[in-house]
């Protein structure tokens, strides 16, 4: 959560007036050690009294952390080695490997608006439309006499850079022939669901180019394998045709992605904070939408999401400069490895993973992992290999570990979870069909995977924790709450739920007086009369009875606060089983 | 003793919220003051040493540049024949000459073993709509140390000598491929080969020209040939399915007289068999080479086709058995272990014969071993293996490239 309030022993120093010396007569007599003693009492009751910060805060739950706060424009641009991503993170350990509550929650469970994430789906219904549109400014866009001003200059996906007629800068790639529409698809569905989850992504469409009409800008540039930068020619970019799907039209299918606004700074790192950043207090591990990212990636088969495919950007003003954080390339998503289908493993064991590795070795190949065995729907190149009979949530690997993903607890898997929950087959098949996939039966088994990927997901996770949610205190004193993975029909209805009122001292963060405890069959209750008369702050802990979750019975605990016209829920903590592995 | 009671009457008393003015009151003020905080400590982020070393060989292609260059100088790293070693050199490349049909190659490398090679063609691959290739190339060698041991099945471990092999080769070759899996072509070379046998262990302290045919001159050679090639591997590079049927047919002509003049006709099979949606593959391989040179005619040792070494026999020598006709058989069991490294299990069995006729499956010499291949899934950069069980001893083999 938000607190980070000093130790009370750093309070204390803080706090002392002076030092011995300033007190004169301290040595004489025994008086002065009484008075002093008491002085050392009373300071210490007010400290213990006075100085302890509430549990609650007069704006808590905020809905937004302001990280535009302070100035970031002093941000030293930095570039992401993939190898050495791949080394640090196969071989060490890095990030803050404990095991406690995401950093950036707010007293509601939730994730704040900031410039990693606003939340989208997950705070108000958005039409389909708006899902499908994603964070797309046009409908389409056509990109014939778009100058090349210069080569793509990293990933292995065959393409180049243009710009609009307003001079501003967009990327294309291109499918590869083996595969159209593969990766192209992937990126403006990743791009949309993304989007509507709520993190930064950068607009994408899908385009044709014309091969006739392909204009080279004269400044436009590209490095030969010599190391050298010379003037593109067309011959470069008939290779990179060479490389690249053709179209029964004649024409090249491609993703046309829109460079965000601002300056590129470089890219984050999945732990850790930006050193340069002062905005960037949250350690990255902790982050639960970093750490929830782990459940959308198992989703979607985003086995490439990692530090180097994120990207910071400085906006603003000058002198009150803040960085924003996108995720991007989404082309090797779902059944796409970007230029090839999705590799068998991708997914389901990180590149190099040592147990099987050996248990392999050491039995000469006689042990098989059981992902080599899946079989995969053919029908269609542009799906690639893409499935959800096989794929299991809990098992499911990036291409390497991420420190974030390896943080994420329950709770952070419950939030994401319901977020994933908001997606409705309606529309899964929307964004499905905004990648105009040519074969109906692509578009229809991408659907129906991501569809059941999605059920599976909510089973896994949604019922990992006590899945109170949605609380609500009416003025009437009636409690309602939702049972989220019931709602979601990832669960059946539990035998009971068990609930434990108190008085709440917001002072001391403690429940004061006599607790009242009732059952109910129903996620509704009344409150005790008797407890709500007079109180600022009440606590109910629900437990939920289900025989095949025995992890429910772990409290959630509600608070609520007075306010003018009634009730307002300002707390919720999940009670989370100790991590084991 | 006034002034302490005064104190901490001032002290009690004092209201907590000017004692704590500086206490936040709201959650943002929290978030504040930490971001102020961290605002007064701010460094640049300091990549490491090695990030800034793997950062730079990436900007800079230098890994592509290495391990296959489209263009310009490159440095060469290999064996530019069994026995040499690794072998070093600059290398250098140009594609796209002649209206972007052809492409010109370059490279000199030598080796500690005092082998070295140059060798400069000029590839056109695109022609007719990349169904006709055409090459031009030339090459100079000096392979100072072949190992010999005499020829024929029989040949002996002990008689292993050496000899000094140098040639000069220029040519030219064509094919025609229909569909991407067939190729039909053919080509000529003309051959300078001359033999070095002066020194102690040499071939000429234990042989002579009866027994070692060609041993004592060594005419230029035109050689002729023509090849039919059915290759449907996949990958090409690192095959897991698929298979190359290929049918060679070669004259060489001995250019000082026909003494030497000698045909041949080689049979190159192989085939994959997928195991476990590829990750387990067997696979086969099987050579015959028959040589053949009408009545009193020879075929020189030194173009003999010989078995031993770290691609057909690996239990034995480099070179171990030469004859005019040979059999070779391997068969390998590959099993991925992770994404870049396959083991294999192997065994190879093989003979050299005078006669046709005489190659049978009997009295074969073979091994076996086990070994650990790495690279990716389109090839093998490195091979280590260890080959056992023949009577040439234990072999240990580090290699460049596949085995087949």
């Amino acid at each position: 959560m938000f607190s980070k309030q000093p130790r009370r022993a750093e309070r204390a120093k803080r706090c002392w007036p002076t030092s011995r010396g300033a007190l004169p007569g301290i040595s004489r007599g025994r008086a002065p050690w009484l008075v002093l003693a008491a002085v050392v009492a009373g300071f210490a009751a007010t400290i213990g009294g006075r100085a302890a910060a509430p549990k609650f805060f007069s704006d808590d739950p905020i809905q937004v952390d302001d990280d535009r706060a302070f100035d970031a424009g002093s941000v030293r641009a930095i570039e992401g080695s993939n190898a050495y991503d791949f080394a640090e993170h196969t071989f060490l350990k890095r990030g803050d490997r404990s095991d406690i509550r995401a950093a950036n929650v707010n007293t509601l469970d939730e994730v704040p608006d900031s410039t990693w994430f606003t939340n989208r789906i997950g705070r108000v219904a958005i039409s389909i439309e708006e899902i499908v549109r994603g964070p797309n400014q046009f409908d389409s866009l056509v990109i014939d006499d778009w100058p090349i001003v210069q080569e793509k200059s990293s990933g292995i996906t065959p393409g180049y850079r243009v710009t609009d007629p307003s001079g501003h800068l967009y990327q294309v790639k291109f499918d590869p022939p083996a595969n159209p529409e593969m990766a192209s698809a992937a990126e403006v569905i990743g791009a949309a669901i993304y989007h509507a989850l709520g993190y930064n992504v950068v607009q994408g469409y899908i385009v044709e180019v014309d091969p006739a009409r392909v204009i080279i800008s004269p400044k436009a540039t590209t490095v030969d394998m010599s190391g050298r930068r010379r003037s593109m020619r067309r011959e470069d970019v008939d290779q990179i045709f060479s490389r690249a799907a053709r179209l029964p039209n004649g024409k090249y299918r491609a993703t046309l992605s829109r460079f965000a606004e601002g300056r590129p700074v470089g890219y984050f790192k999945y732990y850790g904070t930006r050193p340069d950043d002062p905005n960037d207090i949250h350690p990255h591990e902790h982050r639960r939408e970093l750490r929830g990212n782990r459940v959308f990636s198992a989703w979607l088969n985003h086995d490439d999401s990692r530090g180097i495919n994120s990207l910071d950007m400085l906006e603003g003003a000058e002198g009150r400069r803040y960085i924003r954080h996108y995720v991007f390339d989404f082309g090797s998503i779902m059944g796409s490895g970007s230029t090839v289908p999705q590799v068998p493993r991708a997914g389901n064991e990180y590149i190099l993973e040592w147990a099987p590795a050996l248990k392999t070795l050491a039995t000469l190949g006689l042990y098989v992992r059981p992902w080599i065995t899946v079989d995969y729907w053919q029908g269609a190149r542009s799906v690639g290999r893409f499935e959800g009979d096989f794929f299991d949530p809990i098992q499911w690997r990036p291409e390497y570990p991420n420190p974030a993903f390896e943080s994420m607890r329950p709770d952070d898997a419950f939030w994401a979870a319901r977020l994933v929950a908001r997606f409705s087959d309606d529309a899964i098949r929307a964004i499905v069909a905004k990648a105009r996939y040519s074969e109906p039966s692509a578009a229809e088994h991408i659907a129906a995977t991501l569809i059941k990927r999605r059920d599976k997901v909510l089973r896994t996770w949604l019922t990992s924790v006590n899945p109170i949610a949605e609380p609500s205190l009416g003025s009437d004193g009636m409690l309602t709450f939702e049972n989220a993975a019931v709602a979601a029909r990832a669960a059946s209805a539990p035998t009971a739920y068990v609930l434990t009122w108190s008085r709440f001292d917001n002072a001391t963060g403690s429940n004061v007086g006599d607790s009242v405890e009732m059952r109910v069959t129903e996620p509704q209750a009344p409150a005790p009369k008797q407890l709500l008369e007079g109180a600022d702050f009440v606590s109910v802990a629900i437990q939920t009875v289900h025989s095949d979750y025995p992890e429910w019975r772990l409290p959630v605990v509600l608070t609520f606060r007075r306010t003018a016209s009634g009730w307002q829920a300002i707390g919720i903590e999940r009670t989370v089983a100790p991590r084991t592995r | 003793m006034r002034v302490l009671l005064l104190v901490a009457s001032l002290w009690l008393l004092t209201p907590a919220p000017l004692l704590y003015a500086q206490e936040p009151t709201t959650r943002a003020e929290v978030l504040r003051r930490q971001r102020e905080e961290k605002s007064q400590e701010l460094s640049p982020p300091e990549p490491s040493r090695l990030e800034r070393v793997l950062l730079d060989l990436e900007t800079g292609r230098l890994f592509e540049r290495l391990l296959n260059p489209a263009e310009g100088f490159y440095p060469k790293i290999g064996n530019i024949t069994t026995g040499s070693g690794i072998s070093f050199g600059p290398a250098y490349r140009t594609p796209g000459l002649f209206g972007g049909h052809a492409d010109f190659s370059a490279f000199a490398a030598g080796s500690f073993q005092r082998y070295w090679m140059v060798d400069a063609r000029l590839t056109m691959p695109r022609l007719a709509g990349e169904t006709v290739l055409l090459d031009l190339h030339a090459q100079r060698y000096d392979f100072p140390n072949e190992d010999f041991f005499g020829l024929g099945p029989e040949s002996r471990r002990q008689d292993h000598v050496t000899y000094g092999l140098a040639s000069s080769m220029v040519g030219g070759a064509g094919a025609v491929r229909p569909v991407p899996w067939l190729a039909l072509g053919g080509g000529f070379d003309y051959l300078t080969p001359s033999v070095a046998s002066d020194d102690d262990r040499r071939i000429g302290t234990l042989f002579d020209d009866a027994s070692a045919p060609g041993l004592s001159t060594q005419p230029d050679f035109v050689r002729y040939q023509a090849f039919a090639e059915l290759n449907y591997r996949a990958p090409r590079g690192n095959p897991r399915r698929g298979g190359r049927y290929a049918l060679a047919i070669a004259r060489f002509d001995d250019t000082s007289g026909d003494r030497y003049s000698f045909r041949r006709v080689e049979a190159d099979l192989q085939q994959y068999v997928p195991i476990l949606r590829d990750r387990r593959v067997l696979a086969f391989h099987a050579l015959v080479s028959a040589s053949d040179a009408d009545a009193g005619r020879e075929v020189p040792f030194y173009l003999q086709r010989t078995l031993g070494g770290p691609d057909d026999l690996r239990g034995f020598r480099h070179f171990r058995f030469r004859d005019r006709n040979l059999l070779l058989l391997q068969a390998e069991y590959r099993w991925e272990i992770f994404t870049a490294v396959d083991g294999a299990i192997f065994y190879d069995a093989g003979q050299v014969a005078p006669r046709l006729e005489d190659l049978s499956l009997r009295d074969l010499e073979s091994d076996y071993g086990i070994g650990f291949r790495f690279g990716t899934a389109n090839g093998v950069f490195l091979r280590v293996e260890g080959a056992f069980g023949s009577s040439g001893g234990k072999h240990f083999i580090f290699r460049f490239g596949h085995v087949f």
